[in-house]
């Protein structure tokens, strides 16, 4: 899958104040992917949209790698395969959403944001839609290589709005896109090449809100050694006491270099359980 | 639509629902009819969806009691809110008649003065309802209801939207008000007031007015983004009709700053009213409903007013935007975005296009502060690696210079002690019966040998040593790696000298004793004890021990039954021993690295050690005693006896484990070799053993067993035990060439086991965390 070895983390906490999850993650590192979704809207139907979400791309994803399922000839021959791939289950999750939102008055105006990466060789590509972020941690230093989808962010990037200001405004729950809301929806589709030694963070917006950027990245930076799970939940619970007013959802990768699996891990990943 | 297909004919609150008429995301609206009072109704229900949520559902019932409350006749009457049958309902008049964009639609210009009209009576109930603390959020043209009489009625008063807003962090992708009119503090999700609606009645009465929307763009976030950043457009340009105090009206109305807005919904309705008396006065007489007469005469006149005062006003926001908004966030002044203030001075059609989009630096104040959580061990990691950079390479190399050769030292001693060691028990283990009494008796007393004492307290010595060395850093790892070269050593010396006693060993029975299964038993019970002990252990490593104790248990037992010579061992015995060893090694190895406790290494040195060295014994033909490989080899070639008319085979009758002690008993006495010189004595022997022994022994093996023989013949039982301690101690090992194979496997695994240890011991030093 990938020439390198990665290892992938996913943390889900219901926060404070939620009575429900409405976020869901995934992970797999035999597919290469990692996925977080935060749904939205309705009674009950945000935790299924975002459900939706995760397992349908998960679930085309290793489709479409099993030969049981063919991307159609005229899906955006430009893109590369990995490309079209991870669009294509985007856009079939959207699909099952959307028509899942219109079957009934329960799921009416359910919705989810959809932040995934897909590994494969040396890059990652990332399919991103609503206001959960990908972070890209390089060198000690965290980069958001997503961007959000909010009216708020929107006003950011013309101006209008400085970040530190968008960061408390009211609108930044306002989205302009997300998965479920209209039958085509336009994905960002990012391509980057990884190297040894990121870490990349998928995370929801209960993530971010309790826990600044520079915080995420000196907690990074101190946690190189410590085994990524933990990582994970520190960042997760870190976040959860500062605000915890929202679901907050992460998922940590890590890229390693294969070449330096040792005899152990090997070892342990051959013995413990899948 | 599916939802409530039932809803149609049922009765809520005394209205009988007679058909849909719209539906919306927080609920449907209704036709109805009040039965009571016999009048056609709307009834608006909210979503079922919504229904749970407490907080939703009280913000519905309050607002639209205060909506109730209002009764104004610029406002759509509100008759009744509640629950009934599981539905949170309102209930207002049914207005039949149009909406403002629907007339607007049908008639493409709409007369100034029924524009005017129509917008006095909104802004006289928005007034009405500000005065209530009701923002209606949402004022658009389709929102205006028109009735028969031509009096506009404000609908839809924000009430689901405002439900919307106040479950605040919840996420959604509508935003309270329509792209088109939104007021540019709404946009920005700045905190409202009624001014806000001034702005949509301004935006609205633009939209009336012009017939285009005061901005467009190419999706609704485009047109939001105008109306916060954009310059005010004049509707003038686009109808000359229109009298300037209108258009200079619209545009306060619309500008981004509230303060610069009417304050009032009541003082906008005000200044309407004195600017149409003023102009009515101006045209002396005439007809109200005929606006062109106005427009013509209003710009006509105003013109240059208009410019210039546009142009002052204009100035003066841009001013103030250049300086307030930075005020806003004081702190972040230099990364603000740059308003470009030159923009409201252009034509303001022309710069109607995209706003300037200035690069917004990020801020970074923020990260450059340090996160508390992290100081102090942040401060504590600094120092420990300021202490590690200050000669940290030389500190390593003296570290290894130092260690290393110590390590090699230590282990070539360990490793030498130990083979003696083994050498010396090798002689108990030929000298004597049984198993155990043979490989723990040397430790403990000197039985044969003087300096056998000092050879076991130098053993003992040099594995206290090895513990001790244990408690410094840099040979903790390598404790293992010491104990394992000791046991080997230990083996290898007890195997080594005995290869010809190997040889001898062609015996073609093997006596299974009770030993061996002691042994077993402790070797088994060591290794599960051990596996209980680790921690985290998986199914996998359950299996994987498992495994390998019932592979090792196999191992031994053919090991056990082995009745082939070493030197005649098929391909298949040499695959199960280094088979076997393998999966010692393997298994020592894997422990060993998923577990950081030494302890744990313990039953498998065991394993591996029992494994080794019962193959070994049992193959060598130890496993017999002395007695039984003597009685074995001596059945066919014993030299008659003097002094009795024993024939050969009648010797051969009487050994049997009962037994055995008489025939030597009887040995013990004088035969023909009694006083026979040495050389004879060797000749007649060898002469025995080709005459009765053909082929059995190798030229370099003959001597060896010739001489044995001799010793035992001429001095006994004891006579010839010392004779194989100083032929063990002494015989050079280059006589042994015939098992050169075997020696060079213990050899191998000796400099193995040397290597990874120096290896263990440097990585120790150089990373000391990693191994």
């Amino acid at each position: 899958m990938s020439s390198f070895d990665i290892e992938f983390a996913a943390v889900t906490d219901i926060g404070k104040i939620r009575e429900k999850n409405e976020d869901n993650v995934l992970i797999s590192s035999d597919l290469g992917l990692g996925v977080v979704a935060d749904g939205m809207g309705g009674h009950s139907a945000g935790e299924i949209a975002s459900n939706i979400a995760v397992s349908v791309l998960a679930e085309t994803i290793r489709k479409v790698n099993n030969q049981q399922l063919k991307i159609p000839d005229n899906f955006l021959p430009k893109l590369d395969p990995v490309e079209r791939k991870l669009l294509m289950a985007a856009n079939l999750a959207n699909a099952a959403i959307y028509s899942t939102a219109q079957s009934s008055d329960i799921y009416r105006m359910m919705g989810t944001t959809l932040t995934g990466v897909l590994f494969d060789k040396d890059c990652a590509t990332a399919v991103h839609v609503g206001d959960s972020r990908l972070y890209l941690f390089r060198d000690n230093k965290i980069v958001q290589i997503t961007t959000d989808h909010s009216l708020a962010m929107e006003h950011v990037r013309r101006g209008l709005l400085t970040r530190a200001e968008a960061d408390h405004s009211k609108i930044q729950n306002v989205l302009t896109r997300a998965m479920g809301i209209k039958k085509n929806i336009e994905f960002d589709l990012l391509k980057f090449p990884v190297k040894v030694g990121d870490m990349l963070l998928l995370c929801s917006d209960g993530l971010y809100k309790g826990l600044r950027e520079s915080d995420m990245a000196a907690l990074l930076a101190q946690g190189r050694q410590t085994p990524i799970v933990k990582l994970c939940k520190h960042l997760v619970r870190i976040s959860n006491e500062n605000d915890g007013q929202d679901n907050i959802s992460a998922v940590l990768i890590k890229i390693l270099p294969a070449q330096k699996i040792s005899f152990k891990q090997r070892l342990r990943r051959f013995f413990s359980k899948a | 639509m599916t939802e409530n297909p039932s809803l149609v004919g049922k009765e809520i609150s005394g209205c009988e629902i007679l058909n849909k008429v719209a539906e919306g995301g927080m609920g449907a609206v209704y036709k109805a009819r009040h039965k009571a009072l016999n009048r056609i109704v709307c009834v608006k229900i909210l979503s079922p969806a919504l229904a749970n949520d407490k907080k939703a559902v009280e913000l519905f019932l309050t607002e639209a009691r205060a909506i109730a409350e209002l009764d104004h006749p610029n406002i759509v009457n509100v008759y009744n809110v509640g629950k009934e049958k599981g539905y949170y309902f309102i209930v207002m008049s049914f207005i039949e008649g149009q909406t403002l964009s629907m007339l607007l639609k049908r008639n493409k210009v709409l007369p100034i003065g029924l524009v005017l009209d129509l917008f006095e009576g909104v802004l006289l109930g928005l007034e009405a309802a500000h005065a209530k603390g009701i923002i209606h959020r949402d004022i658009k043209p389709s929102n205006i209801l028109i009735n028969p009489q031509g009096q506009p009625k404000l609908v839809d008063f924000g009430i689901a939207k405002k439900v919307d807003k106040e479950k605040g962090s919840t996420k959604t992708t509508e935003l309270a008000g329509t792209a088109y009119f939104i007021a540019p503090e709404q946009a920005l999700g700045k905190d409202l007031d009624t001014r806000a609606d001034l702005y949509s009645v301004g935006a609205s009465l633009y939209y009336v007015l012009t017939g285009q929307f005061p901005y467009n763009g190419k999706n609704t976030i485009d047109i939001i983004q105008k109306h916060i950043n954009d310059p005010v457009p004049n509707p003038a340009k686009l109808r000359t009709d229109m009298p300037g105090w209108l258009s200079l009206a619209v545009q306060k109305l619309m500008s981004k700053n509230p303060d610069d807005r009417f304050q009032t919904a009541k003082e906008t309705y005000l200044y309407f009213k004195k600017m149409r008396a003023e102009d009515q006065l101006r045209v002396k007489m005439g007809n109200s409903g005929r606006a062109i007469d106005l427009g013509e005469e209003g710009p006509l006149r105003i013109v240059k007013e208009e410019k210039k005062t546009t142009e002052t006003i204009r100035k003066q926001r841009a001013e103030q935007a250049a300086v307030r908004r930075p005020t806003t966030s004081s702190a972040h002044l230099p990364l603000m975005p740059q308003v470009d203030t030159s923009v409201p001075k252009e034509d303001p059609q022309r710069g109607r296009q995209a706003a300037p989009q200035p690069s917004v630096r990020m801020l970074d104040a923020e990260a450059v502060k340090p996160v508390d959580v992290f100081v102090p061990s942040r401060k504590r990691k600094e120092k420990s690696s300021l202490v590690n950079q200050v000669g940290e390479k030389t500190r390593l190399l003296l570290k290894a210079a130092l260690f290393i050769p110590l390590f090699m030292l230590l282990a070539g001693g360990v490793a030498y002690v130990f083979y003696l060691l083994g050498k010396i028990c090798s002689v108990h283990v030929i000298a004597q019966e049984g198993l155990i009494s043979n490989l723990i008796t040397p430790f403990f007393a000197a039985t044969y040998e003087p300096n056998q004492l000092l050879m076991t307290a130098i053993a003992v010595g040099a594995l206290a040593l090895i513990f001790a060395s244990s408690a410094i850093h840099a040979f903790s790892r390598s404790t293992s790696w010491l104990l394992i070269l000791a046991l080997v050593s230990y083996m290898a010396g007890l195997f080594t000298p005995q290869v010809p006693f190997m040889e001898l060993a062609n015996v073609s029975q093997f006596v299974f004793t009770p030993e061996y299964y002691l042994c077993y038993l402790v070797f088994i019970v060591a290794w599960i004890v051990g596996l209980c002990w680790q921690i985290n252990r998986t199914w996998g490593q359950g299996i994987l021990a498992a495994s390998l104790t019932v592979l090792a248990m196999v191992l031994v037992y053919l090991s056990a039954h082995l009745t082939i010579a070493p030197d005649a061992q098929s391909l298949a015995v040499k695959l199960v021993f280094y088979a076997g060893l393998f999966c010692a090694v393997l298994c020592v190895y894997y422990l060993a690295a998923r577990s950081e406790k030494d302890r744990i290494l313990l039953p498998c040195f065991l394993l591996a050690a029992g494994v080794l060295g019962i193959w070994a014994y049992s193959v060598s033909g130890l496993a017999g005693n002395i007695n039984q490989t003597l009685d074995t080899l001596t059945k066919s070639i014993v030299v008659q006896e003097t002094n009795s008319v024993k024939s050969v085979k009648k010797t051969e009758q009487l050994i049997g484990f009962d037994s055995r002690r008489q025939v030597f008993a009887s040995l013990n006495k004088t035969n023909e070799l009694t006083n026979m010189p040495d050389d004879e004595a060797y000749t007649f022997l060898e002469h025995k053993i080709d005459q009765e022994a053909p082929g059995v022994f190798k030229e370099d093996t003959k001597p060896l067993f010739i001489y044995f023989l001799l010793n035992y013949y001429r001095g006994g039982e004891n006579k010839m035990k010392f004779y194989v301690w100083d032929y063990a101690m002494s015989y050079p090992v280059k006589n042994f060439n015939s098992n050169a194979q075997r020696n060079n496997a213990y050899f191998f695994l000796l400099s193995l086991l040397y290597v990874f240890g120096i290896i263990s011991c440097a990585g120790t030093i150089f990373f000391s965390e990693e191994l």
